[in-house]
């Protein structure tokens, strides 16, 4: 039998990247194992088996792909791929596909697929970058390990140190040593042409009998390897492993523009939080705190560049600033002696929220079990002294309010914080409200449980169902609305003339922290983290599923932007700030930003209606 | 329409009986052998109902006139069409190819090298055996093999089949879709699954083209027995 | 400049002022909240408080009952004063230390019970839908004088306007909007006032002007004060001595305590109350409030005779004996088209005559009466522009505020909290508008054919408050004992009772309406009284036959009055 009864399927497989790369004899060969299963709308999903893997290919109709929380991470049609990722990794298969349209797959057994992934590297390499992809686009949803979705661009050195072509090996070795580094990179104009490592001055020239007279060009490596600041730090390390290179200089257009080693990618997974952590609670001294402390912009910069969720980022960071605060408590105890009585570390505002980003100032209280006497309030007072300055140090400076520890007024027994919460609630002022409304988000980071839950019970107990105090609390969650105009435009800030956008948080992040904190005092939930109490408020049927996950993704994407704004401020060496200017982004994001913050609006116009009865 | 549960349990054990019967008195080895392994089917759940979807083209529509110019077959396990089965024979025959030549772009030189029609036809129910037969206008294939068996054999045989195109035709008037003219034509019957456009007339794709629609076929009618698909 | 186009350009000039102040509010707020620190001073409160209050009702309709009806149209002052004290006084702190925003919200944690909540919410809504009729004719009254249509098209446009208003603007409930809403009324209810009482009496204070001497052509005291001469005109007409009532003392009493009591029950007032967060600027902005309704309501009975005395003297001439028809001053001209005003030509002598009885030749709405004021008093055509606006604030501000208690108790408290618990925000929010254009049409339905005039259907939906919902708030406040049973059974009949009385007599057998035919002689005006005792009763008997109340509430009904702890946080 020749090829020609099956010709349609061997020229639908031809016609596919990277199976139009194969011999023809193995393309043949991989399409008569192909398998042909059918798959109607109505079955709703393919089902996916980890003891019966294969790659599929889409023929006909349309799928998507979505990971175990539900959320979309590709759409397919004809000629796309799925089943890939478990083939190479070997994991469980965890996403599932969906059928969106009545649809023909074709399939290859994982045997086969195998086969010719080590018979043909081309072939390999795709799925590995559509792995990589994939692994990338999941990242925007979920901050998976830093190593497998942060790119190189957040580590990279980016002025990478070059040298002509017409110039001598001599030359290039003092420019090494100079600029203490391994490698350099040789442009011809402005294009990278080559590049001479370590390695190539001891083997090609000293090994040889070389002088420095030697002319680059001749023992350089011509052509090198390179990658794009685009490409995943996972990528990367496959690349060196596959090469047996330690130096990948980073192009753009053929122009270097950056250089990254192996050491840097060894260096870039130290700042991950969890060694991070580890290390802070190892430091001994205010010093080694502060010293860490400055790793934490890499750190953000870091899981912006990876995509990270918005979510995620906010805890990973409030847990950096919780775990400084309990070890610089832990310190100054080791200092001033045992506390003479239980006592708690209050953390208000984002902190308490736990959605903390970047340069935060520090919003925090004590709460002491029973009334000081004057030496015991003394050493409070010390005690919080140290801690407030100790986080100042670190970067979070001083509260321009002076919501702070170290200030007498926020350093009370559980009585008079009750009391002060009874008064913001019984008679609520509007400006008191306005500084009320980050305490009423607040968190214990240090101390024993049973003495705070003894105060957010009883604050909780305060303004469940109280219908005036929640009025009031949405009114002032009016005050600033959503940036958009009457004809759903953008409203812009401005300063002066200067126009300087959108302001993500207070127009946006903020209004939905507010939204969130009324619903949760109104029902008496005890999360603090604004996605955490919506979930808990839709469990308590206290707001429609819809509503909420509409919110939740809004809050999401606002953060997201804002995020990765900063991030781009950053890059771009601009000083972070929460403006977006609507031309930076691209029409499709302007559209969702819009639907985003309508979703704001509606929902302020809920808790409007709700708790003020208007609209 | 035998969705009563009673009625296609009766009709189950009667084709059982007659298949086996069929086998018993068979003279040709091959034959009953393949007759004996369908008995043994009927009691396995639709899913998991080995089929073999075939295709034949002939010189033209009359088994006592026309020949058998080429059989393709594809066999289907469960929801999937295994291409390393698929298989595809040129037959030789006594006359030319004729008229239907430019139809089916073979030529007479093609057919030199095609197989007698009995080596064929053993090739085909070896691969058929376990499996029930499926082809589009079931009918006219099976009277073919049919008409070649006796001319072979001097045997009569009744082959059951499912027929795509019955069911289609079935399924269209029960859903009271109207169809056009052609309406019930692979490609056509094809094209409502949203199943790709494969170039005709060429036996073994058109028995791949009759698998696929079998299959969304299948999904779309949940037929509770095969009973329901042989009818 | 004629008077069309000048209405037009004061009434947009208002409306523009609103709308700015609106937008400048909320552009300004969060700013705003950093620098004066303490929300709404309580004078801008009160004044915001009084346009909630000041009806269209107050400002277009009660000078012309005064006027029409003399002494007897005084019960509306005394109630409705009485009630704003007896509201702010004796319920406010404790529905405030309750800490619930609504009326039958409070109802229904009072009496742990959801029925009785819905109960209250049916009370709620059905008072605001009377309420708000009275205030669609007083629109539709407005809208057919200004734009010279009937006044059914004036209710009609009067519909729209307040629909709009409520719904799609964003300026209800800013307090500077509602600030610059009684300023514009009073100003508009103040000038022509004072110029006639100047014109008149020579004084500009017309709350004196109303007791001293009128004047004469040369402008010299002429010796009669103005009641003995409106005594005088009255009775040579054929009415009752201006100065003496028509009313029985216990119909007079009965409405003056149901507009009293039913007061409390007015779902949209106690709201604006909560908005001033401390406790002892509620009270100072109750105050202001207070002073700023006085400023008005004395005003009217000055109003309402000065405009009695002109509108007899330009009719029937100063000789008493009539002016010829095609003499008569423009403003009964422009009013015939609105047909608040008919000639009927029975003595065939082509001359206007009113009076009592037989003689009369003319119908005048009273409703008309302190719109045309200015006209009869021949004000230059911006005062008429200005009383104009005036009654367009006074009729917006006060509808816009009724239709959103409607709306939002149709959608959250009776849908969401009864009927479809998952509904979404957006979907709350569409049938909260839905209802509040339900509202409208309805209340658009009682303007074109009102069972009163607007004072009067005003004045129906007090006492339907006064039997309804003011027993429940107060056992709940002061009674240790009444039950859920209780109070249900209570409102339940007293709303039934009310309503049934003046349905039969408004509705069913208007020509049964008088004095012989009613229950103890009270007026269905006046009938929310013996309602609210009839509730009162009820209530008691059905809580002592019935379960106990639950430990709980008692306590929690101990605490509203006697707050433990509570009270020294207030003051901080």
């Amino acid at each position: 039998m020749d090829s020609s009864e099956l010709q349609p399927i061997f020229d639908f497989v031809n016609g596919l990247v990277p199976f139009n790369q194969l011999q023809p004899e193995s393309l043949e060969w991989a399409a008569r194992q192909l398998e042909i299963a059918y798959f109607p709308a109505a079955s709703h999903i393919v089902p996916l088996s980890d003891d019966d893997r294969r790659l599929y290919i889409v023929r006909s109709g349309a799928f998507e792909v979505r990971d175990k929380e539900g959320e979309l991470v590709d759409r397919l049609g004809e000629g796309d791929y799925f089943g890939y990722p478990s083939l190479l990794s070997g994991d469980e298969i965890s996403n599932s596909v969906k059928v969106l349209e009545d649809g023909l797959v074709y399939q290859l057994p994982e045997e086969c697929f195998s086969e010719l992934c080590s018979a043909n590297r081309e072939f390999s390499r795709f799925f590995n970058r559509a792995y990589a992809r994939r692994m990338r686009h999941e990242g925007r949803f979920k901050a998976r390990s830093m190593l497998t979705t942060s790119r190189l661009s957040s580590l990279m050195s980016s002025d990478p140190i070059t040298i002509d072509i017409d110039q001598l090996v001599g030359e290039a070795a003092r420019l090494m040593s100079q600029h203490r580094v391994s490698s350099v990179l040789v442009q011809e104009g402005e294009q990278l042409v080559g590049i001479l490592t370590d390695r190539d001055l001891r083997s090609r020239v000293l090994a040889e009998d070389k002088g420095p007279f030697t002319r680059i060009a001749d023992v350089m490596t011509t052509a090198p390897l390179t990658v794009e600041p685009e490409t995943l730090v996972f990528e990367a390390t496959v690349l060196m492993g596959e090469h047996n290179v330690h130096h990948l200089p980073v192009t753009r257009n053929g122009k270097p523009v950056g250089m990254v080693t192996s050491t840097d990618i060894l260096r870039s997974q130290s700042s991950q939080p969890l060694l991070m952590m580890g290390e802070i609670d190892r430091q001994t001294h205010i010093e080694g705190l502060v010293n860490l402390s400055k790793r934490i912009p890499m750190l953000l910069q870091n899981l912006i560049s990876a995509d990270a969720r918005a979510e995620e980022i906010g805890r990973i960071l409030t847990s950096v600033t919780d775990a400084l605060t309990r070890r610089l408590i832990e310190l100054a105890q080791s200092q001033l002696g045992e506390a003479p009585m239980d006592f708690c570390w209050l953390a208000f505002g984002s902190q308490g929220r736990q959605d903390q980003v970047a340069c935060s100032d520090q919003d925090n209280g004590m709460l002491l079990a029973r009334e000081p006497d004057s030496q015991e309030a003394e050493y409070f007072s010390q005690l919080a002294k140290i801690v407030c300055d100790g986080l100042d140090a670190c970067g979070y400076i001083y509260c321009p309010g002076d919501i702070m520890a170290m200030n007498p007024k926020w350093r009370m027994s559980l009585k008079e914080w009750q009391q002060r919460f009874s008064s913001w609630v019984n008679s609520p002022e509007p400006k008191a409200l306005m500084h009320a409304s980050i305490f009423f988000d607040m968190r214990a980071i240090y101390g024993p449980e049973r003495l705070f839950d003894g105060l957010q019970l009883s604050v909780l107990e305060l303004t469940r169902d109280n219908d005036i105090f929640l009025a009031l609390l949405t009114g002032n969650a009016m005050n600033s609305r959503p940036p958009l105009g009457f004809f759903r435009q953008f409203v812009l800030e401005r300063d002066g003339s200067e126009v300087k956008g959108i302001d993500l948080k207070h127009k946006g992040s903020a209004i939905i922290n507010d939204i969130a904190r009324v619903y949760a005092l109104s029902a008496g939930v005890r999360e603090i983290n604004t996605p955490k109490r919506i979930r808990q408020l839709v469990d308590l049927g206290v707001i429609n599923r819809k509503d909420a996950l509409n919110l939740a993704d809004a809050q999401e994407f606002i953060a997201h932007m804002r995020l990765a704004n900063q991030g781009r401020q950053f890059e771009e060496g601009q000083k972070p700030d929460n403006y977006l200017k609507p031309g930076a982004v691209s029409s499709l994001v302007r559209h969702q930003l819009k639907e985003a913050f309508k979703v704001v609006d509606d929902a302020q116009s809920g808790i409007r209606l709700r708790f003020m009865r208007a609209y | 329409m035998s969705s009563v549960p009673g009625l296609t349990a009766l009709a189950r054990w009667r084709l059982s009986r007659r298949l086996n019967h069929e086998a018993e008195h068979c003279a040709v080895p091959w034959l009953a052998a393949y007759l004996a392994s369908l008995a043994d089917l009927l009691s396995l759940p639709v899913s998991q109902m080995p089929l073999l979807a075939f295709d034949l083209e002939m010189t033209g529509l009359e088994p006592s006139v026309d020949e058998i110019l080429s059989i393709g077959a594809v066999p289907i396990d469960g929801p999937r069409l295994t291409l390393t089965g698929a298989w595809h024979s040129l037959v030789a025959g006594d006359t030319g190819v004729g008229q239907s030549a430019c139809i089916h772009g073979i030529v007479d030189q093609d057919l030199q090298q095609g197989t007698k029609l009995e080596r064929a036809l053993v090739e085909l129910f070896a691969r058929a055996k376990g499996r029930w037969l499926v082809a589009h206008h079931a009918p006219l294939d099976i009277s073919f093999l049919t008409h070649a068996i006796e001319h072979l054999y001097g045997i009569n045989v009744s082959l059951p089949a499912i027929d795509t195109m019955a069911l289609e035709h079935r399924r269209l008037q029960m859903t009271q879709q109207p169809w056009v003219e052609g309406g019930l034509r692979l490609a056509a019957c094809r094209q409502r699954y949203g199943l790709p456009l494969y170039p005709a007339h060429n036996a073994l794709m058109d028995a791949i083209g009759c698998g696929e629609l079998l299959l969304a076929q299948k999904s779309a009618m949940q037929p509770a027995s095969v009973i329901e698909l042989l009818q | 400049m004629d008077l069309q186009t000048l209405t037009y350009i004061i009434v947009g000039a208002t409306f523009a002022l609103y709308i700015g102040i609106a937008i400048w509010s909320k552009a300004g707020s969060t700013k705003e909240f950093y620098v004066a620190g303490g929300g709404v001073p309580p004078v801008m409160n009160g004044m915001a408080t009084a346009a909630d209050w000041m009806s269209a009702a107050s400002f277009i309709s009660l000078a012309g009952i005064v006027s029409f009806v003399g002494f007897d149209g005084s019960v509306y002052l005394m109630g409705w004063t009485g009630g704003y004290v007896l509201l702010a006084t004796c319920m406010v702190p404790y529905l405030r230390k309750f800490g619930k925003y609504t009326v039958p919200d409070f109802i229904g944690e009072r009496y742990y019970s959801q029925a009785a909540r819905t109960v209250a919410v049916i009370c709620a809504i059905f008072i605001c839908f009377t309420y708000i009729a009275g205030q669609m004719r007083g629109v539709g009254v407005v809208f057919s004088r200004f734009l010279e249509v009937e006044v059914d098209t004036g209710v009609y446009i009067g519909m729209a306007v307040v629909f709009f208003y409520a719904v799609l603007g964003g300026m209800k409930g800013i307090t500077y909007t509602q600030v610059a809403q009684y300023c514009v009324m009073i100003f508009a209810f103040m000038v022509p006032a004072i110029f006639i009482s100047v014109m008149m009496t020579g004084h500009i204070f017309p709350q004196l002007g109303f007791g001293s001497q009128v004047l004469d052509a040369a402008g010299n005291p002429s010796g009669t004060y103005l009641l003995e001469k409106l005594d005088g005109l009255s009775t040579q007409l054929g009415f009752n001595q201006y100065t003496e009532g028509s009313k029985s003392m216990i119909d007079v009493f009965a409405i003056t305590a149901a507009l009293m009591v039913g007061t409390a029950g007015l779902p949209h007032v106690i709201v604006r109350f909560f908005t001033v967060p401390k406790v002892k600027d509620a009270r100072s902005s109750a105050g202001w409030t207070l002073v700023f309704i006085a400023i008005m309501y004395t005003t009217i009975p000055a109003v309402a005779a000065f405009s009695r005395v002109n509108m007899i003297e330009t009719i029937n001439g100063p000789e008493s004996t009539g002016v010829a028809y095609e003499t008569a001053p423009q403003w009964i001209k422009n009013w015939e088209k609105t047909g608040l005003i008919t000639w009927d030509d029975k003595n065939g002598d082509g001359k206007m005559f009113y009076a009592n009885g037989e003689q009369n030749e003319m119908k005048i709405d009273r409703d008309i009466m302190v719109l045309a004021t200015p006209e009869i008093a021949d004000l230059p055509a911006w005062v008429i522009a200005l009383v104009a606006a005036g009654g367009m604030a006074a009729a917006l501000s006060t509808s816009a505020g009724l239709l959103l208690v409607i709306s939002t108790s149709v959608s959250h408290d009776l849908l969401k909290k009864n009927l479809m618990p998952n509904i979404s925000d957006k979907k709350e929010l569409m049938y909260a508008r839905i209802a509040a254009a339900v509202g409208v049409i309805v209340a658009g339905y009682f303007g074109i054919n009102p069972p009163g005039f607007v004072a009067a259907v005003v004045a129906l939906a007090f006492g339907l408050a006064a039997s309804s919902l003011f027993p429940a708030i107060i056992m709940g406040i002061f009674s240790r004992t009444m039950n859920k049973e209780g109070a249900i059974a209570g409102m339940v009949t007293g709303l039934a009772f009310t309503s049934g009385y003046i349905v039969y007599f408004k509705f069913m057998n208007p020509e049964l309406n008088n004095a012989a035919n009613w229950l103890f002689g009270i007026s269905p005006e006046g009938i929310g009284f013996i309602g609210m005792i009839v509730n009162f009763a009820v209530a008691l008997v059905v809580s002592r036959m019935t379960t106990k109340i639950p430990d709980d509430v008692i306590e929690m009904v101990e605490g509203i009055r006697f707050p433990k702890g509570a009270g020294g946080a207030q003051d901080h």
